[in-house]
């Protein structure tokens, strides 16, 4: 193996290099969260380069004016060699698709309501941030629990249309859906 | 170690770390990567406490006080940088880089075998068995992953068979996906 030596001497660990500024900033895809130049070996490539192109249009240009004859390669590649049985393969993700926000009031005693809220799990929210929120808004007790639900005393829905886009607002008004009242 | 990770259910507990402890981490920083000297107060301040995660399986998380995931352990191993941190700080690690055909292996979770790290595309530093490393990529920029080296670099070229470096944290796994604590 002497041979090799000569031919790619070793790596240095040396510290950090001159003329680069630390922390580097490094482009993460939205989609796959790994950094930009490994969305190739995500098994949903396609939706990377959707990202990509939407977010960060400079670096797809980069990206498909670079490699057009890459890609071809790759075909190649596969067409010759079978792929072993998706083992080498990671899946992709599913991610959680927002269904949208239900929520609903129940009646405690005869003239007391409270206001269950369902769905906000699925917009990357905290649900122990957003119960302690509510709780702060109305001044009244809220709490979340582990079925992804929050429960807030009172009956707050028609505040919640108003509240929730403004706090969050990758929430859509029409997203939300107003069951009424459940027994 | 983190493939079958979720920071859901995997997370038993966190709280902040006395100073005596941070002290000890920092010392054991400094000791396992001399080059992290420069930084160490960039990645760990000075003053600020840190938080201990600990989850499941002896595994410990270093997170910092804005809850960015730092450095990571498995029982008393050494503390091992995860990916994130590793991304913006490359130089805290030695490199070990393997070639193109072994990337998509490493990202489902394989450990790196020794053809991919002795082949024309891939280049390594010369290291210590049982050493923290980072593995990257032919043709690519940053750290596909951090292992732990089962063989001295000079057995990975003598023997060029077998499991050469264990793949402890790659991308897209429970680690790189687990939100930051609170």
């Amino acid at each position: 193996m002497a041979s090799a030596d000569v031919e790619k001497p070793f790596l240095e660990y040396s510290g950090p290099k001159d003329g680069v500024t630390y922390p580097i900033q490094v482009l993460y895809c939205g989609e796959c969260t790994m950094p930009i130049e490994y969305c190739e070996y995500y098994p949903n490539y396609e939706k990377c380069k959707e990202w990509l192109e939407r977010h960060l249009p400079q670096e797809f240009q980069k990206l498909t004016t670079g490699d057009g004859d890459g890609e071809k390669d790759d075909a190649d590649d596969k067409k010759k060699r079978q792929t072993r049985g998706g083992k080498g393969m990671l899946k992709a993700k599913k991610k959680a698709e927002p269904k949208g926000i239900k929520m609903w009031t129940q009646s405690r005693g005869k003239k007391k309501k409270i206001t269950t809220l369902v769905g906000l799990a699925d917009y990357d929210i905290d649900l122990k941030v957003a119960s302690k929120f509510f709780a702060n808004k109305f001044s009244c007790g809220a709490s979340a629990n582990d079925s992804g639900e929050i429960v807030i005393q009172g009956d707050v829905k028609d505040d919640l249309f108003d509240i929730l886009p403004e706090k969050w607002p990758q929430i859509d008004e029409d997203s939300i859906n107003d069951l009424g009242d459940k027994k | 170690m983190f493939k079958k990770f979720d920071d859901k259910e995997s997370v038993t507990g966190v709280n902040n770390a006395k100073s005596s402890v941070v002290k000890g981490v920092r010392n054991s920083l400094l000791e396992s990567y001399p080059h992290v000297a420069t930084y160490l107060d960039k990645i760990i301040g000075k003053k600020e406490a840190i938080k201990l995660v600990k989850c499941h399986d002896h595994i410990e998380v270093i997170a910092a006080q804005n809850g960015d995931l730092l450095f990571f352990r498995h029982r008393d191993g050494p503390y091992c940088p995860t990916l994130r941190l590793l991304h913006k700080y490359p130089f805290i690690l030695p490199h070990m880089q393997v070639d193109k055909g072994a990337i998509r292996f490493v990202l489902s979770g394989a450990n790196i075998m020794c053809p991919g790290l002795t082949s024309p595309g891939a280049r390594m530093t010369k290291v210590d068995a049982d050493k923290v490393v980072a593995i990257m990529a032919e043709g690519k920029e940053h750290a596909v992953a951090v292992g732990l080296t089962k063989m001295s670099t000079e057995d990975i070229l003598s023997k060029n068979k077998g499991i050469g470096v264990d793949n402890l944290h790659f991308l897209n796994d429970g680690l790189w996906n687990m939100k930051g604590v609170k």
